[in-house]
């Protein structure tokens, strides 16, 4: 078994089927980028994956262990949710960044309420027992987050007086603070204007080469190919393709996957 | 001149009624409000219907008709055995549900204003809705809603003279019995006790403004 197994996912909105039948998997240290024209269901996977969404069917896996089971109403309620969302992380088009904090505060505030949670829960938090001491490491790793992204001299700004792609590299390393094993990106520069898109697609390599898992919802078909290790390419609620990136992208072998990457070539990416 | 002390005293007197009104209404209502902003947003059908409809009887209907319901009724349903002990209580509590209608349906746009990102990166980092609500969505709301909370407080400030009609001893009827005395003058002189406290509450609203001007949301 995988590192990460999903299987069979089935969401419909209404009567609106948008994800029929996905699957797929992926191993630690693997990169995952999902391609696809709009509408075709990359960020309602994600969502899924994330628990932002419930799918009607389907299962899923980290490391071996039962995150999700359309059918087990158990595995559904709140709290066992909340605790199985920390595998994964997730970083938004939109940043969402907490307007109301620094950059240093929105990176900190929730593994400070986590470990406060699960030291009176379970007694410790990452191998620690004592609150003081959990917060110094979350301390110091948030500064070490801070310098990885390239913003430690931003600790003390507000994220209204940061440049789009300021913020969305904030929001990976708040992503990263909880430290997930996976983490998503959802178009992660598609709300940015074009000169900012390269800084954060370099912070993105920068965790390759770091080892993380990640998923990659993208429409940088240049990208993708650079840093994944495979490729889906989505159609319509299901994967038409996948395979590694030079056999998706260098080598399609659907028609859809031809069609798709034809408009990508003929405006340039 | 002494004529002009004694009139400022008297007034200043029934004014301190229309003080007490409005500050025990603003501490009532502000957190009945909010309580009545969750129910209205309530996944509970029941809770939800129940709310809105109370909301809309009270911001549909006239503050005077409420201030009498609550004063004339309840002692003409127990034959006199029954009533809100003086008639100040019965304004209080008039105004309460009066204006927690009004509050609750400025938090309900405030909180309804948060963009749905915001709690949904408060769930992907694991925190639990309670702590969502309180330390990430309530700061943004409270900014939100300080221009129309500010408007509401204002009003309520003048709608405290209302409670006159079940004959609290406020500020207008002390300039009323110096009218019946043949005195005009202190009926306009009170238009200056109102127009003071609500110059000192517009001062201050606009100093928690600029308190909150380090964020945008
Ligand atoms: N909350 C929702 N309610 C109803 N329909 C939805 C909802 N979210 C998504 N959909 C529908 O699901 C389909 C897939 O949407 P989705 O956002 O997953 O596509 P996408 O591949 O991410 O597209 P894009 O590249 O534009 O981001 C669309 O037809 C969309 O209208
Ligand atoms: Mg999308």
């Amino acid at each position: 078994m995988a590192f990460l197994e999903v299987k069979n996912i089935k969401k419909s909105f209404g009567k609106n089927t948008v994800l029929k039948n996905i699957g797929f998997s992926l191993e630690k240290g693997e990169v995952l980028a999902i391609i696809g024209s709009s509408g075709s269901g990359k960020t309602t996977l994600l969502r899924c994956v994330n628990f932002l969404e419930t799918p009607e069917k389907g299962v899923i896996y980290v490391g071996g262990k039962l995150l999700f089971d359309a059918d087990d109403p158990m595995i559904k309620r709140e709290s066992e949710i909340r605790r199985n969302r920390l595998h994964f992380g997730m970083v938004f088009q939109q940043f969402n960044l907490f307007p109301q904090y620094t950059v240093f505060d929105n990176l900190v505030l929730a593994p400070k309420l986590l470990a406060k949670d699960q030291i009176r829960s379970r007694g410790s938090y990452r191998g620690v027992a004592s609150f003081k001491q959990a917060q110094a490491s979350i301390i110091s790793e948030a500064e070490q987050l801070l310098e990885k992204v390239g913003l430690t001299e931003k600790r003390d700004s507000y994220p209204c007086d940061l440049s789009g792609g300021q913020q969305q590299r904030v929001a990976i390393a708040r992503a990263l603070a909880l430290h997930p094993d996976i983490l998503c990106f959802d178009e992660p520069t598609s709300a940015l204007d074009p000169e900012l898109t390269g800084e954060v697609l370099n912070v993105i390599k920068g965790l390759k080469s770091s080892d993380s898992t990640m998923i990659v919802v993208t429409h940088e078909i240049g990208f993708a190919r650079a840093v994944a290790d495979k490729i889906i390419f989505m159609d319509n609620g299901v994967i038409e393709e996948e395979g590694t990136p030079d056999e998706v992208i260098g080598n399609p072998k659907s028609q859809r996957t031809r069609e798709f990457l034809a408009r990508f070539n003929r405006f340039g990416d | 001149m002494e004529q002009f002390w004694n009139v400022t005293l008297q007034l200043l007197g029934g004014f301190m009624q229309n003080c007490e009104l409005f500050g025990v209404t603003l501490l009532a209502a502000l957190p009945l409000g909010l309580i009545v902003a969750f129910g209205s947003m309530s996944r509970f059908f029941p809770i939800k219907a129940v709310c809105r409809t109370l909301v809309w009887i009270i911001r549909g209907t006239p503050l005077l008709l409420q201030l009498f319901v609550v004063y004339y009724i309840p002692p003409m349903m127990t034959n006199g055995d029954f009533r809100f002990g003086d008639r100040m209580t019965a304004a209080i509590i008039a105004f309460i549900i009066n204006y927690a209608a009004y509050f609750s349906e400025v938090y309900r746009g405030g909180i309804e204003s948060i963009p749905k990102g915001q709690y949904e990166a408060g769930y992907v980092l694991g925190m639990k809705k309670r702590q969502i609500f309180f330390k990430v969505v309530f700061m943004q709301v409270i900014k939100r809603i300080i221009p129309p909370m500010s408007n509401e407080i204002i009003t309520l400030v003048k709608d405290t003279s209302l409670a006159r009609i079940i004959l609290v001893e406020e500020i207008l009827k002390f300039a009323d019995d110096f009218r019946v005395q043949g005195l005009i003058w202190p009926v306009f002189y009170t238009g200056v006790f109102f127009l003071l406290f609500c110059g000192l509450l517009t001062l201050l609203f606009r100093f928690i403004e600029k308190k909150l001007d380090y964020y945008k949301v």
